[in-house]
C-alpha cells in the first residue's frame, strides 16, 4: 500500500511537471496539481529504475536514493527535441588542453538551482530547488526544496545546507569580505543585501528592500550559475568551518594543509568547491548534487563516474543520467584536439569545435562521429572602440557617434558572411546593417577629418588618425574578420592595423584600459545575461558602475542611461524584461557603442554518431547542458 | 683535487641564490598575475565571477602579499621542507605535477641520448675516416638537412602522413586503454610502438649536429704527429684509430653533460606539443604562460641546479683528464 502511495505520488508530481513545463513564466513547478487528471506521462507503476552498473554495490534502492518528488528532466524544450527513453551505459569521451578545466564538462555537469529549459530564458522551472513563490511586489521569494534530495555521499540535503550558505560563509566577513551585488536589492553594488529566512525544514524565503522580479533567471542560468554558491554541503564543511569545527582537528587540519596557524580561511576555501572547481582534483570526494562526479585523475585524463543519488529522472521513470562515465582527456594543443576529433577519439565537443574546421570534420566522419551545425549563443565578432581610452585626440573622434555611424555603414555584412561565415550567419539586428560608402564618407567630412596628403583622414589635431587594432586568437574568425574590417574602413580613408596578441595579454591590457580597438564575443543573443560588452567599449566607465564609483570615470548621461536599462533588465520579471530588452536594443542601435555586425552564427557540435537525444535545434551549448539526457542507441 | 672540489661547490652558492631571485623577478615581470589568467579564462567560458570571490582567490594564493614576501616564503619552504610550493593552475603541489612527467621525460631523452651516440659516432667516424668519398658527402649532405629543418616541422610532417594513410592519429605515447593502465608487458610493448617517434625527431638535429663534431675533431687528432707516428711503426689501422684520435674526439661530449643533465629532466616543448607528450616541457611552457608562478620558478630553479651541478661534473671530469685545468683551478 504503501508503495503504491509513493507510486501515486511521483506520478502525479510528473504529470503536473510535464504539465508546467508547457506552461509560461514565473509559475512554481509544484502548485498545479488539479492537472493530474491529464496523462501526460508514462511512468510505469513499477516506479523507477537504476543503471545496470550500479547493481550490486550495496546501495539503497533506487526509490529511496531519488528524492520523493524527483526532477522529470526538461533540460531541452520539445520543440527542440523530440525526446526519447534511451538506454543505460557507456564512457563519454572529451577533450581538452588547459589543465584542470573542461569547458564542455562543465557545462555537461553543472546544475542550478532553478532551470530554464534551452537556456532560452522564456520560462523558468523548478531544478535542485523544487519550485518557488514570488510575492505581488516581487520583492520577496519562497523557495521549496525537494524532499529526500541527497548529496552524492547519501546525506540528505536540507534546509540547512542552505543556512549554512547564507549565514556561515556569505554573511561571513571573513569567508566574504564583499557581499556579491547580484545578492543585494536590485543587484547593485550599493544596495541593501537579502534576507534569508528559513520557513521550515523544506522551505526559505529571500527577501530584498526593492522588487527583483529577475532573480529566479540569476538562479537558473546567468553567468552559468550553479548551486554552488547558495547550496552547499554543510555535513561535510562544518568540519572545516572555525564556528563548527573543533579547534583542535582545526589546528590540525590547517597544520596538515601547510597554512599559516589559524588561517582557517584558506583551509576552508581549498575544502569548498564551487561550479567552476568540479573538474578540479580538488572536487574528488567533494559531496555533489551533479550527474557525474570527478573520481580520479592522472597526468593526462580525468574520469567522472554517476552520482548514485542524482535527483532527476525521465518519463519511464529511469533515473538519469544513462551515460555511465566521462573520460576528459588532456591533450598539449588545441590542434591536438582537432587531431583527436579527427581520428574518432572524442565522443562530444562544443567550445572548442570552430566552423572554419567544418570541412575537415566532414570528409573524416567515417570514423565514427558525427558534426551537426547548432546555433552559437554569443555574437562571436563584436567590434569594440575603447571610449574611455586616456587620449583625448582618440576619445573626441570616437565618442563622436557620426563617427561610429560612418564605421557601421562602411561594413559590408554580406561580405562578412560570405567570407569567414561560409553564409552560415545573418546580419545582426541590433544595427542597421546598411553598407553606404557615400554616407559614411559624407559623415566623416562633417566631422572634419580631412584627407590629408598622403590620403588618410587626419584627427582633430590635425594628424594622421590611426585605429590600431589589437585582438587575441580567442577564436578562429576574429583574425579574418578583423582584416576583412580593416580592408573595409580604409577605404573610408582611416588609417587601420592589426596587432594579435597572447590571450592573456590581452585579457591584462583590456583590464589596465590599454586597448583601443578590439574584436570579442558577447551574450547578444541572450538577453538576461546582462553582458553588452561594456568593459570593452568602456572599461572605465564600467569599472565606475560596477564599483559604485569608487573607480573609474563616471559616465556621460546616454550611458549611464543604458546601465540603468540594463539593470532594470535583471530586476524585472521575464515579461517585464523582455520590453527592457527592446530598449536596450534600441539605445544601442542608436548610440552604436560597439558593433555587433553579425548574429545567429552556426557552431559545429562534434557528437558520437550512436548518440541519442542530439538535436541541432537551438543553441549548441543547450544541447551540452542536456548532457544527462544523451545515450548510446543499441 | 678535493681542495679544488671544495672550491667549486663553494662559488655555486650565491651563484643559486641569485639565480632564484633572478628566475622569481622575471616571472614577475609582466602585468598581472595567475588570478588575471585564471578569470581571464573563467570569463571566456562566460562564467560570471563576482569581487568577493576574485579577492578569496587573492588570499587563497597569497597573491595579497608583496611580492618580496612571497619570494621569501617560497625560499623558506624550499630550505626548509624541501617544498617547492603549489601550483595554481594544476592545483596541485609543484613536486608532483614535475614528479608524475618526470619518469616518461628522462625515459624519452636517455633514449634519445643513446639514440643520438649510437648513429652519430660511427657515422661521425667513418666520415672521417673516408674524407670526400661519395658516402661522406650523402652523409654530410643529410646531416645538413638535419640540422636545418626543426624538429616540431618534422613532427607536424609525419603527424599528418600518418594520419592520412593509416587514419591514425599519433596523439600521445600510448594508445587509448593503455593510457592510465598499470604497467604490464602489453603497455610496454604498446609504449614502444610509439615511442621510436619521438626520439627520432628530438634527436634528428643532435644526431646531424654530433656527427659534424665528431667528424671535425676527428680529422684534425688523424693528421697530428702521433698517428703517423704510430702509423710508421706499424700499428694496425683500426687499433689506431679506436685508440688513441677516436678517444680524444669523443672529448667534446664529457664537457657538454653540463647541458645534457638538464636536457634529459626538461623534455623537447615544442616537439612534445606537437606529439602531444605527456613529459614536463609543456607544462613549463604552459606555466610561464599563466604566470603558475611557483610552477614556473620551481622548474626553473630545478634546470638551473642541474646545469651548474653538470658544469661541474664535467669540470671535474676534465680537470681529472687533464692535469693543466686542475693545476690552474688550485692556484685560483
Amino acid at each position: 500500500m504503501k508503495k503504491f502511495l509513493k507510486t501515486a505520488i511521483a506520478t502525479i508530481f510528473l504529470a503536473s511537471m510535464a504539465l508546467t513545463g508547457c506552461g509560461g513564466g514565473t509559475t512554481p513547478a509544484s502548485t498545479t496539481a488539479k492537472s493530474t487528471t491529464t496523462d501526460t506521462t508514462k511512468v510505469t507503476s513499477t516506479g523507477y529504475s537504476q543503471a545496470p552498473s550500479l547493481d550490486g554495490k550495496g546501495l539503497p534502492p533506487v526509490k529511496d536514493r531519488l528524492p520523493v518528488q524527483p526532477k522529470l528532466v526538461n533540460e531541452e524544450p520539445s520543440d527542440l527535441l523530440n525526446y526519447t527513453i534511451g538506454t543505460y551505459g557507456g564512457t563519454l569521451r572529451t577533450v581538452t588542453s588547459t589543465p584542470n578545466w573542461d569547458a564542455d564538462v562543465f557545462v555537461m555537469d553543472n546544475e542550478p538551482l532553478l532551470n530554464t529549459p534551452g537556456i532560452l530564458g522564456s520560462q523558468i522551472t523548478g531544478n535542485i530547488l523544487q519550485g518557488y513563490k514570488v510575492s505581488p511586489d516581487q520583492k520577496t521569494f519562497t523557495f521549496t526544496m525537494r524532499k529526500g534530495l541527497k548529496w552524492s555521499d547519501g546525506q540528505p540535503v536540507t534546509v540547512q545546507d542552505v543556512k549554512f550558505a547564507f549565514d556561515d560563509v556569505l554573511f561571513n566577513k571573513e569567508l566574504t569580505p564583499v557581499f556579491p551585488a547580484w545578492l543585494r536589492s536590485g543587484g547593485k553594488v550599493d544596495g541593501q543585501p537579502l534576507k534569508f529566512d528559513v520557513i521550515n525544514d523544506y522551505t526559505f524565503q529571500i527577501s530584498f528592500s526593492e522588487p527583483y522580479g529577475g532573480f529566479p533567471i540569476l538562479l537558473s542560468i546567468k553567468g552559468w550559475v550553479g548551486y554552488t554558491d547558495l547550496l552547499k554541503p554543510f555535513h561535510f564543511l562544518k568540519q572545516y568551518h572555525k564556528k563548527y569545527a573543533d579547534p583542535v582537528v582545526l589546528a590540525q587540519e590547517i597544520k596538515k594543509a601547510g597554512f599559516k596557524k589559524g588561517d582557517w580561511v584558506k583551509l576552508f576555501q581549498t575544502k569548498d568547491v564551487l561550479n567552476w572547481d568540479l573538474p578540479n582534483p580538488k572536487a574528488i570526494g567533494f559531496p555533489v548534487l551533479y550527474p557525474w562526479m570527478l573520481v580520479k585523475k592522472t597526468a593526462t585524463t580525468e574520469y567522472f563516474d554517476r552520482n548514485p543519488y542524482y535527483f532527476k529522472v525521465d518519463s519511464a521513470g529511469n533515473q538519469l543520467p544513462y551515460i555511465d562515465n566521462i573520460q576528459s582527456s588532456m591533450v598539449q594543443s588545441m590542434d591536438m584536439e582537432v587531431m583527436s576529433v579527427l581520428a574518432g577519439n572524442v565522443d562530444f565537443q562544443r567550445q572548442d569545435a570552430a566552423l572554419n574546421k567544418m570541412p575537415l570534420y566532414k570528409e573524416n566522419e567515417s570514423h565514427g562521429y558525427k558534426a551537426i551545425m547548432s546555433k552559437l549563443h554569443v555574437t562571436p565578432t563584436d567590434i569594440f572602440l575603447n571610449e574611455t581610452y586616456k587620449d583625448p585626440v582618440w576619445r573626441k573622434v570616437v565618442q563622436d557617434v557620426r563617427f561610429r555611424q560612418a564605421l557601421s555603414l562602411a561594413m559590408n555584412r554580406k561580405d562578412i558572411i560570405n567570407d569567414i561565415y561560409y553564409g552560415f550567419a545573418d546580419p545582426g539586428i541590433i544595427e542597421n546593417p546598411a553598407f553606404n560608402l557615400d554616407e559614411a564618407n559624407k559623415l566623416l567630412d562633417d566631422m572634419g577629418m580631412k584627407k590629408g596628403p598622403d590620403g588618410y583622414r587626419v584627427g582633430p589635431d590635425g594628424k594622421k588618425f590611426v585605429i590600431p587594432f589589437e585582438v587575441a586568437a580567442i577564436a578562429p574568425d576574429v583574425v579574418p574578420l578583423t582584416e576583412l574590417v580593416m580592408a573595409q574602413w580604409r577605404s573610408l580613408g582611416l588609417d587601420v592595423t592589426m596587432k594579435t596578441i597572447d590571450p592573456t595579454l590581452w585579457g591584462t591590457r583590456n583590464a589596465a584600459n590599454q586597448l583601443r580597438a578590439t574584436v570579442g564575443w558577447v551574450h547578444t543573443q541572450l538577453w538576461y545575461m546582462g553582458d553588452w560588452g561594456q568593459g570593452y567599449w568602456g572599461p572605465l566607465w564600467n569599472e565606475w558602475y560596477t564599483t559604485g564609483g569608487k573607480q573609474g570615470e563616471k559616465p556621460p548621461a546616454d550611458v549611464e542611461k543604458l546601465y540603468n536599462l540594463i539593470n532594470q533588465v535583471s530586476v524585472s520579471s521575464p515579461d517585464e524584461a523582455q520590453k527592457a530588452i527592446e530598449q536596450v536594443h534600441q539605445e544601442l542601435g542608436k548610440n552604436l557603442w560597439f558593433f555587433v555586425p553579425i548574429e545567429n552564427v552556426k557552431q559545429p557540435v562534434i557528437v558520437n554518431a550512436k548518440l541519442g537525444n542530439v538535436t541541432d535545434k537551438g543553441y549548441a551549448i543547450g544541447l551540452n547542458f542536456s548532457a544527462e539526457e544523451l545515450y548510446y542507441k543499441k | 683535487m678535493l681542495n679544488y672540489i671544495g672550491h667549486r661547490v663553494l662559488q655555486l652558492i650565491p651563484l643559486l641564490i641569485a639565480i632564484t631571485i633572478i628566475t622569481f623577478i622575471t616571472i614577475k615581470l609582466p602585468p598581472g598575475d595567475f588570478l588575471t589568467t585564471y578569470i581571464q579564462q573563467l570569463k571566456l567560458s562566460g562564467n560570471a565571477v563576482s569581487q568577493s570571490q576574485i579577492l578569496s582567490l587573492q588570499h587563497l594564493y597569497g597573491l595579497d602579499q608583496p611580492a618580496y614576501m612571497q619570494y621569501l616564503d617560497w625560499m623558506k619552504n624550499i630550505l626548509t621542507k624541501g617544498d617547492l610550493g603549489y601550483s595554481f593552475g594544476w592545483n596541485e603541489p609543484v613536486s608532483q605535477v614535475i614528479g608524475e612527467r618526470l619518469g616518461l621525460t628522462m625515459l624519452i631523452s636517455i633514449l634519445t641520448l643513446i639514440f643520438v651516440w649510437v648513429v652519430s659516432i660511427p657515422i661521425g667516424i667513418y666520415s672521417a675516416t673516408h674524407q670526400y668519398s661519395i658516402l661522406d658527402y650523402i652523409i654530410t649532405f643529410i646531416g645538413f638537412i638535419g640540422l636545418a629543418v626543426p624538429g616540431f616541422l618534422l613532427a607536424l610532417v609525419l603527424v599528418y602522413v600518418v594520419f592520412v594513410h593509416t587514419g591514425v592519429a599519433i596523439t600521445g605515447l600510448f594508445s587509448g586503454h593503455y593510457q592510465d593502465a598499470v604497467w604490464s608487458m602489453g603497455k610496454f610493448l604498446n609504449m614502444m610502438s610509439r615511442i621510436w617517434l619521438p626520439v627520432i625527431i628530438i634527436g634528428m638535429s643532435g644526431t646531424a649536429g654530433l656527427i659534424r663534431v665528431m667528424r671535425g675533431m676527428l680529422l684534425d687528432e688523424l693528421q697530428k704527429q702521433y698517428v703517423i707516428t704510430a702509423r710508421a711503426k706499424g700499428v694496425k689501422e683500426r687499433k689506431l684509430l679506436f685508440k688513441y684520435p677516436v678517444r680524444m674526439a669523443i672529448n667534446p661530449l664529457i664537457s657538454t653533460i653540463g647541458w645534457t643533465l638538464p636536457a634529459i629532466i626538461s623534455g623537447e616543448a615544442i616537439v612534445s606539443i606537437v606529439l602531444n607528450l605527456p613529459t614536463t616541457g609543456p607544462i613549463l611552457l604552459k606555466a610561464l604562460m599563466t604566470q603558475d608562478m611557483y610552477l614556473a620558478g620551481s622548474f626553473v630553479l630545478i634546470l638551473s641546479v642541474l646545469t651548474v651541478i653538470g658544469t661541474l661534473l664535467s669540470d671535474i671530469l676534465l680537470a681529472w683528464v687533464d692535469p693543466r685545468i686542475r693545476f690552474g683551478g688550485v692556484q685560483e
